[in-house]
């Protein structure tokens, strides 16, 4: 039920065209793209942003409650913590972690995922029943399991978070283009293509990238909620981001035990990774109705 | 009726046994009776005394098992299982020579010999079993001389024998032979108050108050006690507040202020044993810690009160390396004061106009409540001052590999980190010190987490530890921690965190330092 | 068929003999846990004999011989920390797991199913849309980050459940609705899309134009239909349970597997981490060969696939 792209090469720019009224017609979700638009912007100028350094500590200040409230004031909008940092600064801060792990997670577990996929496509045989094996052990192993010990061994950062979360979500990617590869391998066009000449690159290029293109953008959108929420867990767990970072799971994980104390610092953490994943989901839902060609119009 | 002869005999003789008999059953005492149930934070994860390695296992061990010497509520020490000890020289070397008391039985009926004490000194030394057999190097024999007589000779002096309450604990020889090392971790048998029911691990201890208890005025009045592990701070302040246990150990700090207000309960804030401090890499070269400008500085950098009170919610007692009560305290040592201007100056003079940049390694999980955002906190405080801190955060098993001296790879401490070592409760620095300022010597057990080396303080510690006679021991780690704070080695002195115990006032209670570091059951009842 | 299904539980056996190694191999590599169980100031040759004694001085490939020899006979080692079996420990928190697995599962089953049918057969107004957004609001919210939410709503503010622990069905409320809160909105989709595929069919329209009350059509007929692709997903939800189990345990205190290797991973116990995610793993490939050998009973093309 694949759309058949033309011997030739590429789309038809009619298609093309169409893809984008459609993307248009669609109904964008504006909400969700100012909410990523944000959030990109804290990941790019955070720091310039935020009233206050993230790590700054006032001990003369702790628990001071939003800017709401009857005893908080608008120098800290949404209050401060146990050591009086400021939250909003400290959620700015966390966005700018979150965004930054997101996007290396996805390029780089696309990426590899892909690389991995293609090659088990492509080579068969031992090659890919290995590397099939591989994903299964993988996908054997409760991904939180794995995370947790392999964060110990790496010891806990940035890096190893990034690590640790590409290789819980290579598999997706390579399932994806390997089943791909394989479908590809069985068309006509494709033998015909190699006898006229042309090298598998350029096959790949042609032919394997724009099938597979959609259906990994729309991937990697929803995932983008899902790398964070995985994230934040770990954070929470202690295995993840570290200070002086500031993440939002670390920041669920500081506040448990002044749940009675300060209401706010329990929730507002929530309520952003909250925000980022709704917004990233509603796009990746968006991307999917329309780009992806398989899917009926519901 | 006639008043015979024999019968003025008969009835005064009636008279006085049956006065004599109530005599005597005053003296007996009335058995424990009723049920209470109880919370601890944690647990111990032996029951067995040669396995504990860490305080926490303390906190069962000591119901059920005892040793010769402790201290009082007043953190005196008093004899215990010994009737009297003392010190003595034989051809040179140092004899413990004690006596023990009479008519001491264990659970299972066994009576109290000096044998059960050389079997208890010979598994503490045997490596095989037991994880304190280091302790026990300097001992050349164990001599029993009656049942209720002993000697421990030395090959050399061990301060830290006095300092430990004689280290050994009174384990039952028949009965371990009989039942073998499974059989006594799995039902452990004591002279304690307290007699072993059943365990469930990570849920709760049960014991039985043991009716045939030595000490007949100091002990429980309850029969049967539950010990229930709940570590998660809310679950065990709720657990309290609905009646659900009667008696908590670790209030969170948070709350200790709601607690003190709450109607019908007591509270009780102790000192814990542990002593925590920030320690620096002194042994690293070319390292800016190695000059005493620069450590010294950030002495003066932290604001150490402000830091209890805001972060600890006041739940920590300053220290100046001994804490009051201790031994070798000395009240002349003022803490150093915080003064920032000093600080700085100080690295100006040390040559760091600007300041430098280091890496500060801190424990994130909570040994000790808020030991993360403490850390945090003093890590703010040296950077402020120009002590640029990289902070980077520890679980537990990392971080104690990383302090650990003596490994063969990276990473390496090479900066500042938040450190920890506790000298008990009243307090004694001597094997505390042997570890973190004496200079690390490989193979031989001395500074294992030290980056001090400084020759005239190791040889200080190293006469400290061969010294038994109290008083003068007590003179050598004066002089120690006189030095000590002059040149800021073997860690900035920070503060003795403080623990709350809250009950409820049906609860007749009075708390005992040791064994357990406060979580000793010694006297506890239910009121009638 | 046969062949089918051997071949399926050969793959999932090399799947958990290779999860064993990458556990084991990794497990070991966290770091010493002999430093962690003896006092801070232990000599060198103390804990040189405890290593031996423990056997950690030896080759990882003769370790892992000897780990496998035993682990096939149902002997993980004591654990480090505990000093009973490891198995044991983890055996005996399994059913706390289980159950709150189950309970999540039903959670989310029970939201997710009145929601799909309600979303497509009103497809387009606003039931529809609110049912979307709900399950979407679901996606978005960390599982940890609800159930700390609830205790603070349901236990600090309201006291009407339990914070932590286990025992009554009132503990299980809040860990279940913690847990099955995130699949519901993949649910949700599944219910209403196999939905809307049999409203449309033949046998349906059929139905209506014989006069059948369309209550009776929808509950009856078309859900049974419907329901093949949820129920034959059970499996892959249920081992989805059991992996986010692992945070919610923490949580809410829950006694259960997950909680369990939580701990030991920090303190080293590698026994009980074997043990745990090994046992884990095994679950979780269980449950998806049961998916797959369904799917090839129902859907022969798939049986010759691969």
């Amino acid at each position: 039920m694949q759309t058949e792209r033309t011997l030739g090469g590429g789309l038809p720019p009619a298609l093309r065209a169409g893809v984008l009224r459609r993307l248009l017609g669609q109904g964008i979700p504006w909400g969700s793209l100012t909410v990523l638009l944000l959030l990109i912007i804290a990941a790019i100028g955070g720091e310039t942003l935020a009233p206050w350094d993230p790590n700054a500590l006032n001990l003369a200040n702790v628990f001071k409650p939003p800017a709401w409230h009857a005893n908080g004031s608008f120098a800290h909008l949404l209050g401060t913590d146990n050591l009086g940092r400021d939250i909003f600064s400290r959620i700015i801060a966390g966005a700018r972690v979150s965004v930054t792990v997101a996007l290396y997670v996805i390029v780089l577990s696309g990426g590899v995922g892909s690389f991995i996929g293609l090659i088990a496509g492509f080579f068969g045989g031992v090659v890919d029943a290995v590397l099939m094996r591989l994903a299964d052990i993988q996908m054997s192993i409760p991904s939180l399991a794995l995370a947790l010990v392999m964060a110990v061994v790496l010891d806990p950062s940035f890096t190893t978070v990034v690590i640790v979360i590409v290789i819980t979500y290579w598999t997706w990617y390579a399932r994806i283009v390997r089943s791909e590869v394989l479908s590809l391998k069985e068309r006509d066009y494709v033998a015909l293509a190699r006898v006229a000449g042309c090298s598998n690159a350029t096959i790949l290029r042609r032919h394997l990238l724009p099938n597979v293109a959609n259906t990994l953008l729309v991937l990697a959108t929803l995932q983008v909620g899902q790398v964070i929420v995985f994230e934040a867990s770990l954070s929470f767990l202690g295995l993840g981001i570290q200070q002086p970072d500031v993440s939002w799971g670390l920041m669920l994980a500081d506040a448990r035990s002044y749940m009675t104390h300060a209401w706010w610092l329990i929730t507002l953490p929530g309520v952003a990774i909250m925000l980022t994943c709704l917004a990233s989901n509603l796009v990746g839902d968006w991307l999917r109705d329309t780009l992806d060609p398989r899917r009926k119009q519901r | 009726m006639k008043m015979t002869r024999k019968t003025i005999i008969y009835s005064t003789l009636a008279a006085v046994l049956s006065f004599l008999t109530c005599l005597s059953s005053a003296q007996s005492v009335k058995p424990a009776t009723g049920d209470l149930t109880i919370a601890f934070a944690a647990e111990a994860t032996t029951l067995d005394p040669v396995k504990y390695s860490a305080g926490v296992d303390t906190y069962f061990i000591g119901q059920m098992f005892e040793q010769l010497v402790r201290p009082d509520p007043s953190q005196k020490r008093i004899n215990w299982l010994a009737e009297s000890w003392n010190v003595v020289e034989s051809n040179g070397k140092a004899v413990i020579d004690v006596r023990i008391r009479k008519g001491v039985k264990f659970h299972n009926g066994d009576p109290l010999t000096s044998r059960d004490f050389e079997f208890s000194q010979k598994r503490l030394a045997d490596a095989k079993q037991s994880r304190w057999s280091h302790l026990q190097a300097s001992v050349e024999r164990f001599e029993v001389i009656d049942d209720h007589h002993f000697k421990i000779h030395f090959k050399e002096g061990d301060g830290s024998y006095i300092a430990d309450n004689l280290h050994l604990w009174a384990m039952p020889k028949a009965y371990f032979e009989k039942v073998g090392e499974e059989g006594f971790a799995k039902s452990p048998v004591g002279t304690g108050p307290w007699k072993f029911v059943s365990r469930s691990i990570k849920e709760e201890l049960k014991l039985e108050a043991f009716d045939d208890y030595w000490n007949k005025t100091i002990r429980p009045t309850v029969k049967n006690l539950t010990i229930k592990v709940i570590p998660e701070d809310l679950t065990r302040v709720a657990a309290f507040k609905t009646g659900a246990v009667d008696w908590i150990d670790a209030v969170p700090p948070a709350m200790i202020a709601e607690f003190k207000k709450l109607p019908g309960v007591k509270t009780a804030t102790v000192v814990s044993g542990n002593n925590l401090f920030i320690d620096f890499a002194e042994h690293v070269p070319n390292s800016p810690w190695q000059d005493v400008r620069v450590r010294l500085a950030a002495a003066h950098a932290v604001d150490v009160d402000a830091i209890v009170k805001a972060v600890l919610f006041d739940q920590g007692e300053r220290y100046v390396q001994v804490g009051k009560g201790g031994v070798g305290y000395d009240p002349s040592l003022k803490p150093y004061p915080y003064d920032l201007n000093k600080a700085r100056d100080l690295l100006r003079q040390a040559g760091y106009p600007r300041g430098f940049d280091t890496n500060c390694y801190n424990l994130t999980t909570p040994r000790e409540p808020n030991v993360k955002e403490m850390g945090e906190a003093v890590f703010a405080y040296l950077t402020a001052a120009g002590i640029r801190c990289k902070v980077q955060g520890l679980e537990y098993g990392a971080w104690i590999n990383l302090g650990r001296r003596g490994r063969n790879g990276p990473p390496e401490m090479d900066g500042v980190i938040s450190w920890m070592w506790g000298q008990g409760v009243p307090g004694d620095p001597g094997t505390p010190w042997a570890g973190h300022l004496h200079s690390f010597v490989a193979g031989k057990g001395w500074g294992s987490y030290s980056y001090a080396n400084d020759p005239e303080l190791d040889g200080m510690i190293e006469e400290a530890k061969r010294t038994m006679e109290p008083s003068k021991r007590e003179l050598i780690l004066q002089r120690i921690g006189k030095l000590k704070h002059e040149r800021v080695l073997g860690g900035l002195t920070t503060y003795r965190p403080l623990v709350t115990i809250a009950w409820r006032d049906k609860v007749d209670y009075t708390p005992w330092p040791w064994p357990g570091f406060w979580r000793n059951l010694q006297q506890i009842g239910l009121k009638q | 068929m046969i062949r089918f299904m051997l071949r399926r539980i050969g793959l999932g056996g090399v799947s958990i003999v290779g999860a064993s190694i990458v556990i084991f191999v990794i497990s070991r590599l966290t770091g010493d846990p002999i430093v962690l169980l003896l006092p801070v100031d232990a000599p060198p040759a103390v804990i040189e004999e405890m290593r031996r004694t423990m056997g950690l001085d030896l080759p990882l490939w003769r370790q892992y011989l000897i780990f496998a020899q035993h682990a096939i006979l149902g002997d993980f080692g004591n654990s480090y920390r505990w000093q009973t079996p490891a198995l044991d420990l983890v055996l005996q928190r399994l059913p706390a797991t289980i159950l709150l697995a189950c309970a999540g599962l039903l959670f989310s089953i029970s939201l997710a199913v009145p929601l799909g049918i309600l979303s497509a057969v009103y497809r387009g107004s606003w039931i529809d849309t609110f049912g979307k957004g709900f399950a979407m609001l679901g996606q978005s919210m960390p599982g940890f980050w609800v159930g700390l939410l609830m205790i603070l709503v349901f236990s600090v503010h309201l006291g009407w459940l339990p914070a932590f622990g286990h025992g009554t069905a009132k503990h299980l409320v809040m860990p279940a609705i913690a847990l099955g809160w995130y699949p519901v909105a993949a649910q949700t989709r599944i219910v209403r899309s196999a939905m809307l595929d049999v409203l449309d069919s033949d046998y349906i329209r059929m139905g209506r134009s014989l006069g059948t009350p369309e209550w009776l059509l929808v509950c009856k007929y078309a859900f049974r239909n419907a329901a093949i692709p949820l129920v034959t997903m059970l499996g892959v939800y249920f081992a989805a349970m059991l992996g986010g189990a692992f945070v919610v345990e923490v949580v809410f205190a829950w006694p259960g597997l997950g909680r369990t290797v939580v701990e030991a991973v920090f303190a080293r116990d590698f026994p009980v981490v074997q043990a745990g995610v090994l046992l884990t793993s095994v679950l979780f490939v269980t449950a998806n060969l049961l998916v797959d050998l369904s799917y090839g009973v129902i859907d022969p093309r798939i049986r010759h696939a691969d």
